[in-house]
Formats: structure tokens, C-alpha cells, sequence
């Protein structure tokens, strides 16, 4: 703000102003109090015109993002160099604090024990009234006094406060104030939106920075992780594309590992029954296609392509973001189900096929005997089908791509065992595998197996995954059901 | 740059583009693919979707299950065992034989008649042919009749590859462990004299192994000279082109030994070893009655508490005597059936709050 004032001049007493100043101005020692001085002098008994303001308009939609936001479970600090009075109000029109929210206030304190006995007192305002929000307003100084002695205080009153505003932050003290964050014992995900070139700090510190692609330039963009153009597309960029990915990562980190260990455990379950030789289940080949070639392309395009809700219904029911909150898909308890399931599978292909083939009874038609090969490919057989129906069950959007590679993995397999093992391949050491997958599909007794193996495996998840949905359907779940 | 300051550019995205020069447009295509916004199927793997398939389930593999135990258990099989370890065996005296070959007989009885085609097993326990040194221990092209590798046998072969500076053929530990006892069958009849019963010695390997994976080296006439510059295994007491007065079963072909070729997976196995080819008549092929085994007790298994025996079994279209399958099949679909049920009254109990959609903040 500026205000504009004018007065009239003589040329006499123009004449002494220019004087004084060029004194001022050229005084070899305390020019700037000289100057000060002069300034004084010249500027008294002046008349208001007017006061001029300059408004910086908030983007569109700021206020409902920022609702969104919260809605989502995600505290929001503003962390801006403007001055009190200027932030305080910007923070209410925006809508980070309420009108019906209770302002706690920490600002212009001088000295630490000054700073320390506000503290207290805010904590103790917040412990006795539960019911009404609370909001707090820091300012640079006082919270570097703050930080610099009663961390844990400070922390405490910020956690308990549903909106924090910081005003008169220097750039390097937004970083620290994330830093802060990040160091606290819940270990909170922060992300940093910025669009100024005093936000780049702020933006690298933090785990996720975004910069706004605004009218001070591109310095935060090009410093960014992500760059949008309006704050408004922030609510698009969390609770669609970020729920998302987070969803699809998080499942490809699961299904990885599951599918290995239902890889490896039937090959760790054979040592029992071969003097712990290191007698491979599998033949060679298959050991090296089977990450690669048979069960890759699966995860893959579900990685790419899955949509467990329609990106509408995420954009308008923000709370649905609080299911993947806390990492959840990636927690213990998620990757103990997953692992577990595995083992469980596994052991479903090992001993299903074990007990089958039982004191090695003829499975074929004519008597003739199978050997350890053909019992391998049998496990393995299954496992392939196995997790590429699981994948199948993962998956919540079907395009014409999914269809393309769950089966096509699954018929590719068959080809290729069939290509394999039909003829002898003259660059091969030993032919172990020729004719055996054959051998094994010409066995009513095997493909029965096949079946009842699959179906045992994944009806313990359909049925787990149909009893959750059903007495404990989360958001999540609730919100599938209703688009349809 | 105060000229041409378009707040427009900024909300695209792209970067300022000099008065008068091209518009580069880094925006990715407006596709299908490249937006997200295939068309796709979103199935939910809800109660009511899922309950209709527990119960199919659970109607199809009940009887399935019903069928495969019934198959199952018109399988007649029989198991001798001769291993001679308890003192009162006729074959006890073969463990440390005076002479060898020892000769000893076992008698059995069948209390049921076998009908149709049946199936003679020699069966070996605690006989570890898929350690991976043994597995290992063979060389498929020297079997598959290739000259370079008759006279010079692939490494894997070793300790059994050479002896007495010769190379040996069949090399390797698998071949030169193979199962060498004789058993024959004699039915007790109503004459004096028991009846021997013809045991087919063909048809007992894999069609493919015998005609194409196993060949016999090409060159001469007979089949001695094929394999000249070579030697007997060590524990062999013929060489491989005296193992059969057959021509067609004789050298590597010989299917006593294709079979003994192809490894077992577990330690306790069977391998074929005779058919006994039903009668052209309606007489059962083995009726009931007294019988008696004759073995030609060549190998010992004494040593590593191995065990010999010798099974007799008919075979159906799902192999042998499997009640596993069965069993399995009705448990799975039993459960399934159940589960259907259980769910059906969760779902009606909990129809009322499961059905609302609203979402608590």
C-alpha cells in the first residue's frame, strides 16, 4: 500500500531542500542518518490525495481445493513472507481459516522465555476447549526463537491445530519449517506448493514439491517435481493421479513378491524330497522365462492402465483419499496377507501335485510312468495359471489391452512349452524337457489337477475378498458400488 | 518482456514462443490411450456375483469328485514286497547270496479278479534319483546315437564316463544303476503244474523316447560292432547290445532301460515293467487264486535301507490307483457349497446396511 500526498514549494524553499540533500548526499561520514534527517525535514506538512492498494486476486477454486484438502485428511500450512494482518486475511479468504475458528497467536515475541510462556499458554488454551477449531499464526521471529529451544512444544501446539499460518517467513525458514515436520514422530509425507522464486527452499525440502507455473516466473517449476499451472489442478493431481499411482505401485510392489515366493517355495519344498541336492523343480528355461516372459506383461499393463475408481467419483469425494493414507497398501499387515497368501499357494502347487502323483502312480492312460521333469512342469503349470488369474482377480479395469495380456501370458505360456519340447533342440546339452509337457496334457488325471489346484488357490481370496467387502466394505469399496 | 505478455500461454503450459516464430506444442495427444480413457469393463467382486459361482462350483465338482473316487477305487492293485530284510522272507537268503545269481520265490494270493489290461511296476524306496548329481549324470546325445559323443561322453558322465581307458556306453550314473532283477508270474491252477503268464515286454516307454529321443549308433550290421571302442557300465553285467535278443529292443532302445532313463520325482517310485494283455476272451486276465513270483535277485538295495517290491495294477483313463483326486475334488466342492450357504445368510442379515452408499467424513 501507498498513500500520495503533495504540498507547494517555493523556489526558496526549494532551493534549501536541494541544498541540504546534496550536503546528504555527499557527507563523507553518516550519510544515511544525514539523509534521514534531510528526509524529515522535507516531509512534513504534506496534504493526502489518496492511499493506493494493490490486490493480488486468488486463483479460482482455491477455496475448494484448500476444502478438498482438508477434507482428504491432508493439513494445510501456509507458509507466506507477507505480513501479519496481510496473511490473516488471506488465509480467511481462502478458506484455510474459518470464520469459526479460534485464532492462537505467536507473533512479534522478543525474548526466549517470552516465547516459551506464550507456548505454554497456547497449549493449555487448546487442552481446555476441545470442541472449537483451533487455527495459529507464527511469525518468522518467533518461530525461530521457538525452534530454536522448545521444538517439542512448538510441535505439539502445531499438531493439534487444524490450520497453521506462518507469516514473514524467509525463504530458508519455510525449509526449515519442513524440515521440522519431517523430522516429527509420525514421520508425515509433506508436500510443498509453491510459485515464487522465495519458494524453491520450501519446494526441494519437502518430500513432494509442486510449483505453480505462475506470473513470477518459472523458478519453482524448474525446481519442482511436478509443475501445474493453477492451484485449482492440485485437487486433480492428489486425488486422481496420485491415488492412482500410489494404488497401482503399491499393488506391483505386492504382486511381485507374492509371485516370486509362490516362484521359489515349491522349489525350496522339493529340497525335502531330494537330499537337499539343489535338484532344480523346474527345467532351466523355465526358470529364467518365468519373471520375464510368462508373468510380466500382466503387471505391467495393470501398472499402467488400472482404475479402481472412476476418476470423476475420486475428484468429487476427496475423503476416499484417506483410504490410502499412512501408506496403508504397503503396511505390514497388507504385505504379510500378500506373503502369506503366496506361501499358501505354494504350498497348494507343491503338495496338491505331491499327493497326486502320490507313491508315483501312473497318471497316464496306457501305465507308462512320469519322471521328476514332467512332475516339475505339472508345478509349474499350475503356478503360472495361478498367478495370472490372481492378477486377473487384482484387477478392477478391463481394457482391451488387459485382456490381451492376461490371457495371451497364460496361451503364450502353453505355446511356448509346447515349441519347447517338441522337437530336439541340437544346441541344447541335455533334452530333459522333450516331449514331457506333452506327456503331461495328454493325462486326464493332470489337467483335473490343474483345475482343482487353481480353483483351491484363488477361492481362499475370492472368499476373503467377498466376506471383507461385505461386512467391511471400506470407502473405497462403497464408492465402486455406487457408480454401477 | 512486456510485449506480447499473454496470460493465456501461461495456463497452457508451453513454453514463450518468439513473435512470429512456430508454435512448438509439448502436450501430449489427445488420445484414448495416451488421456486414460479407454473403454473398459469394471467388474466388482461382490456377493451377489460371486454366490451363484460357489454353488456351481460346488455342483460340479461334487459329482465330479464322486465320479473320479468311484473310478478310483474299481482300480484293483496289489503290492509284493521281496526286499528279504525279515528273516521269515523266502528272499532273505538273497541279501548276502552264496552264489549269484540268487533265485527266490514269493507266493500271494489274489482275493479279486483283475480284469482288462494289467500293469506290472517293479517299485524302489529310498532310492534318490533325483539327487541332481545323478540326475545330471547322463549324456543324451551319446544316447540319441550321435558317433562323436559315443566315443567321447559329455563330462557329466564322470566318475562313470571312461574305464579301462574306454569309453563307456551307456556313460553315467543313471544308466549304469539300472534295475536288474527278473520277475516272473506263474498262476497256481487247479492242474499240478502252475501257468506261466505272458508278460509283454513292449509298449512300456514313451513312444517318443524310444523311436526318437533314444537311438542307437548308426554303422555296421550288427550291433556290436556299432558300439566298438566302448565298454559296459561298470556295474553292468552284459553290455547294451546284449541286452535283448530283439533287434528292435536292443542297444539304447531296449525300453527296460529307456524307463529306467527317465528319473523318478520322489524318493519312493514304480517303474513299468511288464504288461499282461487282456485275453480275447471273457476270462479276467488275472483270475483270483494262488500265484507265485520267481525273482532273479540281481540288485541290492540292502545297503541304503532301500526296498524292493513288485505291484500289480489295472489302469483306468485317469492312471492308477488315485483316491487323492477324489477325495479332493468332493472336499473342494463341499466347501465351496458351504460357503455358498454362509454367505447367502450373511448376505441377507447384512442386505440392509451393506446396500447404503453414503460416506462418512
Amino acid at each position: 500500500t501507498l498513500c500520495m500526498a503533495y504540498k507547494h514549494l517555493t523556489s526558496k524553499e526549494y532551493e534549501e531542500i536541494d541544498r541540504r540533500l546534496f550536503e546528504a548526499r555527499t557527507a563523507l561520514q553518516q550519510r544515511e542518518e544525514k539523509l534521514a534527517h534531510v528526509f524529515q525535514f522535507i516531509e512534513k506538512d504534506l496534504i493526502l490525495l489518496g492511499a493506493t492498494a494493490v490486490e493480488d486476486r486468488l486463483q479460482d477454486r482455491v477455496r475448494e481445493t484448500i476444502e478438498a484438502l482438508r477434507m482428504a485428511g491432508i493439513k494445510v500450512w501456509v507458509l507466506t513472507g507477507d505480513k501479519h494482518e496481510t496473511a490473516v486475511s488471506v488465509s480467511l479468504s481462502c478458506g484455510h481459516f474459518h470464520r469459526t475458528m479460534n485464532i492462537l497467536e505467536l507473533v512479534n515475541q522478543k525474548s526466549d522465555g517470552e516465547c516459551a510462556e506464550q507456548l505454554r499458554q497456547l497449549a493449555r488454551r487448546i487442552k481446555e476447549d476441545h470442541v472449537i477449531q483451533h487455527g495459529l499464526v507464527v511469525d518468522g521471529t518467533s518461530l525461530s526463537l521457538a525452534l530454536r529451544e522448545h521444538e517439542k512444544l512448538f510441535m505439539e501446539v502445531c499438531r493439534n491445530c487444524s490450520a497453521v499460518l506462518c507469516c514473514r517467513m524467509a525463504p530458508l525458514q519455510k525449509a526449515k519449517v519442513i524440515r521440522l515436520i519431517k523430522i516429527s514422530p509420525e514421520k508425515p509425507i509433506t508436500l510443498a506448493v509453491g510459485d515464487g522464486a522465495n519458494d524453491v527452499s520450501m519446494i526441494q525440502e519437502a518430500h513432494v514439491g509442486i510449483g505453480i507455473m505462475g506470473k513470477e516466473g518459472r523458478q519453482a517449476a524448474r525446481n519442482s517435481d511436478y509443475a501445474i499451472a493453477r492451484f485449482k489442478f492440485l485437487s486433480k493431481l492428489l486425488f486422481v493421479h496420485g491415488h492412482f499411482y500410489y494404488i497401482r505401485i503399491a499393488t506391483l510392489v505386492q504382486y511381485f513378491f507374492y509371485k516370486n515366493v509362490c516362484f521359489i517355495t515349491p522349489q525350496f519344498l522339493y529340497q525335502f524330497y531330494c537330499l537337499f541336492s539343489q535338484q532344480t523343480l523346474y527345467d532351466s528355461v523355465y526358470l529364467t522365462l518365468y519373471n520375464i516372459c510368462f508373468t510380466s506383461l500382466p503387471i505391467l499393463i495393470y501398472s499402467l492402465l488400472e482404475q479402481h475408481i472412476d476418476p470423476h467419483v475420486l475428484q468429487s469425494k476427496p475423503t476416499l483419499y484417506r483410504d490410502i493414507s499412512k501408506n496403508r497398501q504397503l503396511s505390514i499387515k497388507t504385505f504379510l496377507y500378500w506373503t502369506i497368501l503366496g506361501f499358501s499357494h505354494a504350498f497348494i502347487f507343491f503338495f496338491g501335485s505331491y499327493f497326486l502323483i502320490g507313491k508315483d502312480i501312473s497318471l497316464l492312460g496306457n501305465g507308462q510312468m512320469f519322471g521328476n521333469w514332467t512332475f516339475g512342469t505339472l508345478v509349474f503349470t499350475v503356478m503360472v495359471i495361478t498367478v495370472t488369474v490372481k492378477m486377473a482377480l487384482e484387477t478392477h479395469f478391463w481394457t482391451w489391452i488387459n485382456h490381451l495380456v492376461t490371457w495371451g501370458s497364460i496361451i503364450f505360456y502353453f505355446i511356448f512349452s509346447l515349441f519347447y519340447g517338441g522337437i530336439l533342440w541340437p544346441f541344447l546339452g541335455s533334452q530333459n524337457m522333450y516331449f514331457v509337457f506333452i506327456q503331461l496334457l495328454s493325462s486326464g488325471s493332470a489337467w483335473f489337477a490343474i483345475i482343482l489346484m487353481v480353483v483351491t488357490c484363488l477361492f481362499l481370496d475370492i472368499v476373503k475378498k467377498v466376506f471383507d467387502r461385505q461386512l467391511h466394505p471400506t470407502n473405497t469399496e462403497k464408492a465402486q458400488l455406487t457408480e454401477t | 518482456m512486456a510485449m506480447n505478455y499473454n496470460a493465456k500461454d501461461e495456463v497452457d503450459g508451453g513454453p514463450q514462443c518468439p513473435p512470429g516464430g512456430p508454435a512448438k506444442n509439448r502436450r501430449p495427444d489427445n488420445t484414448a490411450f495416451k488421456q486414460q480413457r479407454l473403454p473398459a469393463w469394471q467388474p466388482i467382486l461382490t456377493a451377489g456375483t460371486v454366490l451363484p459361482t460357489f454353488f456351481i462350483i460346488g455342483l460340479i465338482f461334487i459329482p465330479i469328485g464322486i465320479g473320479i473316487f468311484v473310478t478310483s477305487n474299481n482300480i484293483r492293485e496289489i503290492e509284493i514286497d521281496y526286499t528279504g530284510t525279515d528273516p521269515s522272507s523266502p528272499c532273505n537268503k538273497c541279501l548276502s547270496p552264496n552264489a549269484t545269481p540268487c533265485y527266490c520265490t514269493i507266493n500271494f494270493t489274489l482275493e479279486q479278479s483283475f480284469e482288462g489290461n494289467v500293469f506290472m511296476y517293479y517299485g524302489l524306496s529310498n532310492f534318490y534319483q533325483n539327487h541332481r548329481r545323478y540326475v545330471k549324470s547322463r549324456d543324451d546325445s551319446q544316447l540319441n546315437g550321435d558317433s562323436s559323443a559315443l566315443l567321447n561322453p559329455s563330462k557329466e558322465c564322470e566318475p562313470y564316463r571312461r574305464n579301462e581307458d574306454k569309453p563307456i556306453a551307456p556313460c553315467g550314473a543313471i544308466a549304469n544303476s539300472m534295475f536288474n532283477d527278473t520277475l516272473e508270474l506263474f498262476l497256481v491252477g487247479n492242474e499240478s503244474y502252475p501257468t506261466p503268464i505272458p508278460l509283454k515286454k513292449k509298449g512300456i516307454a514313451w513312444w517318443t523316447d524310444k523311436n526318437v529321443k533314444f537311438r542307437n549308433p548308426s554303422g555296421g550290421e550288427s550291433l556290436k560292432e556299432r558300439f566298438k571302442g566302448t565298454t559296459k557300465p561298470v556295474n553292468w553285467v552284459k553290455p547294451v547290445y546284449m541286452l535283448d535278443s530283439e533287434p528292435d529292443n536292443n542297444g539304447f532302445i531296449n525300453e527296460d532301460f529307456i524307463v529306467w532313463m527317465r528319473t523318478a520325482a520322489l524318493p519312493t517310485f514304480r517303474k513299468l515293467y511288464r504288461l499282461i494283455e487282456r485275453k480275447s476272451d471273457l476270462h479276467p486276465t488275472l483270475p483270483a487264486g494262488r500265484y507265485y513270483l520267481n525273482i532273479t535277485y540281481n540288485y541290492p538295495v540292502h545297503s541304503f535301507d532301500g526296498r524292493k517290491r513288485m505291484i500289480l495294477s489295472t489302469i483306468s483313463w485317469m492312471g492308477g490307483k488315485n483316491p487323492f483326486l477324489g477325495i479332493a475334488y468332493i472336499a473342494i466342492g463341499s466347501i465351496s457349497f458351504l460357503l455358498g450357504v454362509v454367505l447367502l445368510v450373511i448376505n441377507h442379515k447384512y442386505r440392509n446396511s451393506s446396500n447404503t452408499a453414503d460416506i462418512t467424513i
